[in-house]
Formats: C-alpha cells, sequence, structure tokens
C-alpha cells in the first residue's frame, strides 16, 4: 500500500465515514441533474430525502462543496448555452432550462458566463452556422 | 484570465502522446516543434475540443528538481492530474485490457468512485467518476 492510498484511507475515515449523509448529498445532486427544469421547491427537495431543508443544505455544500441552488443555476446556465448555441431564442431558453423570468435569466447567464443570452446566441449561433 | 492549459510532466513526448491519445483517448490539438527536439504538444478531451488543452511537456528532461518532485510523488502514488469519466468500472476494464497499470483499483470516496493510472511517461494519473 502507497502513500496516497494509506492517505486516502485515513482521509476517507475523517470526511466520509457517514453514509447516510453521502447518500442524501448523491441523491439529492442526482435529483436536480434529473429535474433542473422544473419548478424545484427546496422544503419539497428536502421532505422527498425525509430531511429538513436546512439540513439537506449544510450535507449537500459539505460533499459538493456548493449549495443546491448555486449547483442548479450552474446546471441551467450549462444547458442554456447547449440551447442557445442550437439556435433556441432566449425565451424558449429561459423556460426550457427552468427559470422562471428572463430578467433573472439574463443577469445569472451573463454574471456567469460574461455575456447576455442574446449576445452568447449571437457569437455562438451564428458563428456554427454553415 | 482564463484556464486554457495544463500541464502534465512527460520523459518522452512521442510515448506520452501515443498513450494520452491512442490508450485514454484524448485527440491530438497543437503539435508545434520547439528547440532541440522538444515539442509544444497539447491534446484535448475528444468531447470537449475547445475546453482546456493538456500539455505534454518534457520538463524532467531539463530541469533536475521537475524531475526529482515527479519521482517522489510518483513512488508515493499520489496523482499528478485527474480526469473524469462517465463510468469508472468500465474504463478500468477497458484501460485493463489494454495493459494499462492501476495501483489503485475502483475505490469509493465519498460522493466519488477514484482510481489511479500508470500513464507510462512518469506519472500517477487518478480517474474519477462522480456518484
Amino acid at each position: 500500500m502507497n502513500y496516497y492510498i494509506q492517505e486516502l484511507e485515513r482521509i476517507k475515515e475523517i470526511c466520509f465515514s457517514n453514509q447516510i449523509q453521502i447518500d442524501l448529498a448523491v441523491n439529492t445532486r442526482n435529483y436536480l441533474d434529473a429535474n433542473f427544469a422544473k419548478n424545484i421547491k427546496l422544503d419539497v427537495l428536502a421532505h422527498l430525502q425525509l430531511s429538513s431543508k436546512y439540513h439537506l443544505i449544510r450535507v449537500f455544500k459539505k460533499y459538493h462543496g456548493i449549495t443546491p441552488r448555486q449547483y442548479l443555476i450552474n446546471k441551467r446556465i450549462k444547458q442554456a448555452k447547449v440551447s442557445l448555441t442550437s439556435g433556441q431564442s432566449v425565451s424558449d431558453t429561459c423556460y426550457a432550462v427552468g427559470f422562471a423570468s428572463i430578467n433573472s435569466f439574463s443577469n445569472l447567464f451573463k454574471a456567469k458566463t460574461g455575456m447576455s443570452p442574446s449576445v452568447y446566441r449571437r457569437a455562438t449561433f451564428d458563428k456554427s452556422k454553415p | 484570465m482564463k484556464i486554457k492549459i495544463v500541464s502534465v510532466p512527460v520523459r518522452d513526448q512521442q510515448k506520452a502522446l501515443d498513450f494520452y491519445t491512442d490508450v485514454l483517448g484524448f485527440v491530438k490539438k497543437i503539435d508545434m516543434p520547439l528547440s532541440e527536439g522538444n515539442r509544444w504538444l497539447t491534446v484535448v478531451s475528444k468531447y470537449d475540443q475547445d475546453g482546456p488543452e493538456l500539455l505534454l511537456e518534457p520538463a524532467p528532461n531539463h530541469f533536475e528538481p521537475a524531475k526529482v518532485f515527479q519521482e517522489e510523488l510518483f513512488n508515493a502514488g499520489i496523482p499528478w492530474t485527474q480526469f473524469y469519466v462517465d463510468n469508472l468500472q468500465e474504463e478500468f476494464e477497458r484501460l485493463t485490457k489494454l495493459g494499462v497499470e492501476f495501483s489503485m483499483n475502483p475505490t469509493e470516496m465519498g460522493t466519488v468512485v477514484v482510481a489511479v493510472l500508470n500513464d507510462t511517461c512518469g506519472n500517477n494519473i487518478q480517474l474519477v467518476e462522480e456518484k
């Protein structure tokens, strides 16, 4: 057994010995991946996982490094980029990836990519056309 | 600022290119001759060819501390870097059939599964699957 494997075993014992919490973090992420386009309410999500909202947020952050809300936003923005690049309109993209308001979609998109959705669409969709 | 390049030190650039493309499945992006037989040689993920490039750089051949550092990491089993895969067990079986040596078989580590392989160029590389 080399040094790295020994260290990994040691860290695993310290950080990853609570299987119930790990399952909660993994199940929640899988749920967000499968349902990101829906209107996800965190208390409903917590209820589904038999957990409280605050415990769910804490456990998710502990194992994934970001909150469920941040994870969901990242997932939606990533999907929005695919949609805009394929030529979908900004408003269709906004609702298709789960945002309820074009304003908040545009603001978040710009904060995450440095471009507004319409500028991003022009830059990528037009470029991808023959 | 953008993260465009990350580097892996290799002893033999051609051997590294063969391993990283033919075995691991990356795609060659830039291959530019430099002085004394060295190359600016990068590979990218087949699925993200505009994404970050991996520079296969011959630092251990030209800078003794780089060689020492690489050797010590390798001997301790510590990965130089890590790559993400969709299904680690499948990738582990595919690579094992191709003769790739693993110093650590797929192992659960919290919300991920990890394994460590020998890239035959002086490095341990960790593969990661998010559960």
